[in-house]
């Protein structure tokens, strides 16, 4: 096709492409926040909750869970206006971000609390702990554990999946790059160095995400000659 | 997702570009795009469907609209079998030069940037860029901008010529299509939305209660049929079919019909 | 004065509903297909056919699908000089997608395949391909049948991106319907109830499927 490259002009535009990756980087860490508090919440119910509470939140994990990203942050954005509430673009590219993170954050702690061993849980309410002191340090740290590995996958599949949040404006590393081809003309060249930006992204988070365990979850037996 | 393979994926991603880079690979030679649309009666022509009042989907789940009833009649004058590839704001000219259309006809409006990478035909239709925004939002001029948070479309003319018009303060929004962009200034998400005076007539008088009305023109602008940039033939053929049905009234009657505004003079390019 | 969401709106949005299926049909099958070849290269002797095929993986699931999609969108063409139609351009970008995460559950699944099945196979005599199609090949696809359909909800959410770039399936249906009607109260939640009304018996399945397995105790991983 005869098809010139310049990348210089995407050169030219990096400080841009990069402000908007910061951008996804602060929403994908402040939902995986906020998503994982909330999934706290959500497996704290379903599993201590009484039916009248276990029922919403199941339905909230399903529903949240086969219904994509795309579709829960239109109607954050454009339909809630509707009834009165409106959510700035990249208020409710957080909230939405947050709100899936957390069915699939509930799920995989879930997951994870059924490897705490029941015999521990039995103990602790011998002791005489309180439910929700026995949730925290018996269940929940354990569970955490077990289930960092998934959640740091979660992580990853949920920063490259916030790139949807350009469809409602919110000005991410995608919105960016959409904006900047469409004025320049050189589509490929700025899809291209953006995917690879997300690319080291998504490597670098998983990285660190790797180093955190280590730093957060030390080896619980350290054998220690006399 | 392990890390070696985010590393080696990273090492594709570098071969990917390496081969990107490398020497283009021609297209093949020989049959022109208008012997082949005449060869095989078949035309492929994009079609924006959320773009009132030049594309919408009608209420048979049809394409209808001003650019649609064009491309009708210019496959009916081919002698071609339309095939309509639906294309949003953003993906008109991409079609195009990937080949997934010859012929583009959705209110393209013609400039010099866009004539670097596609080959414009003589224009058959004329809009202008205004900003609109329901009555309680004051703006009167351009300056009235600032502090206010006004949405676009990507690839058009209002992404091209708003935000040089925009004091600093403004707070512009992007949008992939002209769908969502009516829908944000329907729903309040933004103050007002810039977008063409016929689209913006098309939203207020869909939605009286909304109250939308025109702040103030941008800039005018004629808009045309676009081709690659190789398919002489193909321009030559549109350039004539305009002159045409310039002068049998043809053109005038479809626009007329969708904007309710009669053709104004149409220059030749 | 706009429309109001009737019948032919709705005919409109369920007709995009088609499309979405057809859409995650073809890329399960073809990425399928691929997804095969790309787990035998990851368990390959060949140390370059397993950095390849990992290449390939990492590529795919280390970048937004949406970003892959544009890619297809705006790069093939000049990239190659092939033209394309967007659903031949759409299936080829979620096929490609689906063929990465597949491939990587079905490497999974095979390298599940108890040792002991390759050493029998081996004191048998049976050479590494014929090992491969006849003994760990069908035990592994017993294995990989849960995650392949759980990762089935996730290739029928994701096609819901191609909305973006003007593909009319389920999302840009509703979308379009949106702007003809002005009803977004209804519309979306609409869209998102038929994404779930397709992908929550999926789901159950995978999750029936898998329960099931693990009640078999063939050792599969716990995800």
């Amino acid at each position: 096709m005869g098809y010139v490259f310049q990348f210089g002009v995407v050169w030219e535009h990096l400080p841009e492409l990069l402000a908007g990756a910061l951008l996804t980087l602060r929403l994908s860490v402040g939902a995986f926040v906020l998503g994982l508090l909330l999934a706290v919440l959500l497996t704290y119910a379903r599993g201590y909750g009484s039916r009248a509470v276990r029922g919403p939140v199941v339905a909230y994990i399903e529903f949240m869970r086969n219904t994509p990203l795309l579709v829960q942050l239109f109607v954050l954005y454009f339909s809630l206006p509707a009834i009165g509430v409106r959510l700035g673009a990249n208020q409710a590219a957080l909230l939405g971000l947050a709100l899936n993170f957390a069915a699939y954050g509930a799920e995989i702690l879930r997951g994870g609390m059924q490897a705490v061993p029941v015999g521990q849980i039995e103990a602790a309410n011998a002791l005489g702990l309180r439910r929700w002191r026995v949730f925290r340090h018996v269940v929940l740290m354990p569970a955490l554990r077990v289930a960092y590995p998934a959640l740091a996958s979660q992580f990853v599949l949920m920063m490259l999946g916030s790139s949807v949040v350009s469809a409602i404006s919110a000005t991410d590393l995608t919105a960016v790059t959409n904006t900047l081809q469409s004025t320049t003309f050189r589509g490929f060249e700025f899809y291209f160095v953006a995917t690879g930006i997300y690319l080291a992204m998504a490597l670098a988070a998983r990285a660190g995400l790797d180093v955190a365990y280590r730093w957060l979850f030390p080896p619980l037996l350290r054998l220690r000659s006399a | 997702m392990e890390r070696r393979n985010l590393l080696a994926g990273g090492g594709a991603a570098g071969f990917l570009f390496a081969a990107a880079t490398g020497p283009a690979s021609a297209q093949t030679p020989g049959l022109s795009t208008l012997d082949r649309i005449q060869r095989d009666k078949k035309v492929r022509i994009t079609a924006e469907v959320d773009s009132p009042p030049f594309g919408i989907i009608g209420s048979d789940g049809q394409p209808d609209g001003s650019e649609i009833a064009t491309a009708r009649q210019l496959a009916k004058d081919l002698g071609a079998e339309l095939e309509f590839v639906q294309v949003s704001a953003t993906q008109r000219i991409p079609a195009l030069l990937a080949g997934r259309a010859d012929i583009a006809v959705s209110s393209l409006s013609i400039t010099t940037d866009r004539a670097k990478t596609v080959a414009f035909c003589a224009p058959h239709g004329a809009l202008s860029i205004v900003i609109c925004g329901p009555k309680k939002t004051a703006i009167a001029g351009p300056a009235d901008m600032a502090g206010k948070r006004i949405a676009l479309t990507r690839a058009t003319l209002e992404e091209a010529t708003v935000p040089k018009a925009a004091p600093k303060g403004t707070e512009l929004v992007f949008f992939d299509d002209i769908g969502p962009t009516i829908q944000a200034l329907l729903s309040g998400q933004v103050d007002a939305a810039g977008m063409s005076a016929f689209a913006a007539k098309s939203v207020a008088d869909r939605n009286p209660d909304a109250g939308i009305e025109v702040k103030f023109t941008v800039t005018t602008a004629y808009y045309g049929a676009a081709v690659r940039q190789a398919d002489e033939s193909l321009r030559h053929w549109i350039d004539t079919w305009v002159f045409v049905n310039t002068h049998n009234g043809v053109l005038a009657a479809i626009y007329e019909k969708y904007t309710g505004v009669k053709l104004p003079p149409l220059p030749t390019i | 004065m706009s429309r109001g969401f009737g019948w032919p709106e709705l005919q409109f949005v369920l007709h995009g509903l088609l499309w979405t299926l057809g859409l995650s049909a073809v890329a399960l099958t073809a990425g399928g297909v691929g997804g095969m070849i790309i787990a035998l290269a990851r368990v390959s002797r060949l140390r370059v056919l397993r950095i390849v095929a990992g290449g390939y993986i990492g590529l795919f699931q280390g970048t937004p699908v949406l970003m892959q999609l544009f890619l297809a969108f705006f790069g093939l063409a000049v990239l190659t000089g092939v033209q394309m139609d967007a659903w031949p351009a759409v299936t080829l970008a979620f096929t490609l997608y689906a063929g990465a995460f597949l491939g990587e559950i079905w490497r999974g699944a095979i390298q599940a395949v108890p040792p002991e099945q390759w050493e029998a196979a081996r004191a048998l005599g049976l050479r590494r391909p014929a090992t491969l199609l006849r003994v760990v090949l069908p035990q592994a696809v017993r294995l990989a049948i849960p995650p392949t359909v759980g990762f089935l909800v996730q290739l029928i959410k994701s096609t819901a991106v191609a909305s973006i770039i003007g593909f009319v399936e389920v999302t840009r249906a509703g979308q379009l319907m949106v702007n003809v009607t002005f009803r977004p109260m209804l519309v979306y939640p609409l869209v998102a109830l038929l994404y779930f009304a397709v992908c929550w018996p999926v789901s159950l399945l995978a999750g029936r499927l898998e329960r099931r397995l693990d009640a078999r105790g063939s050792g599969s991983p716990r995800r």
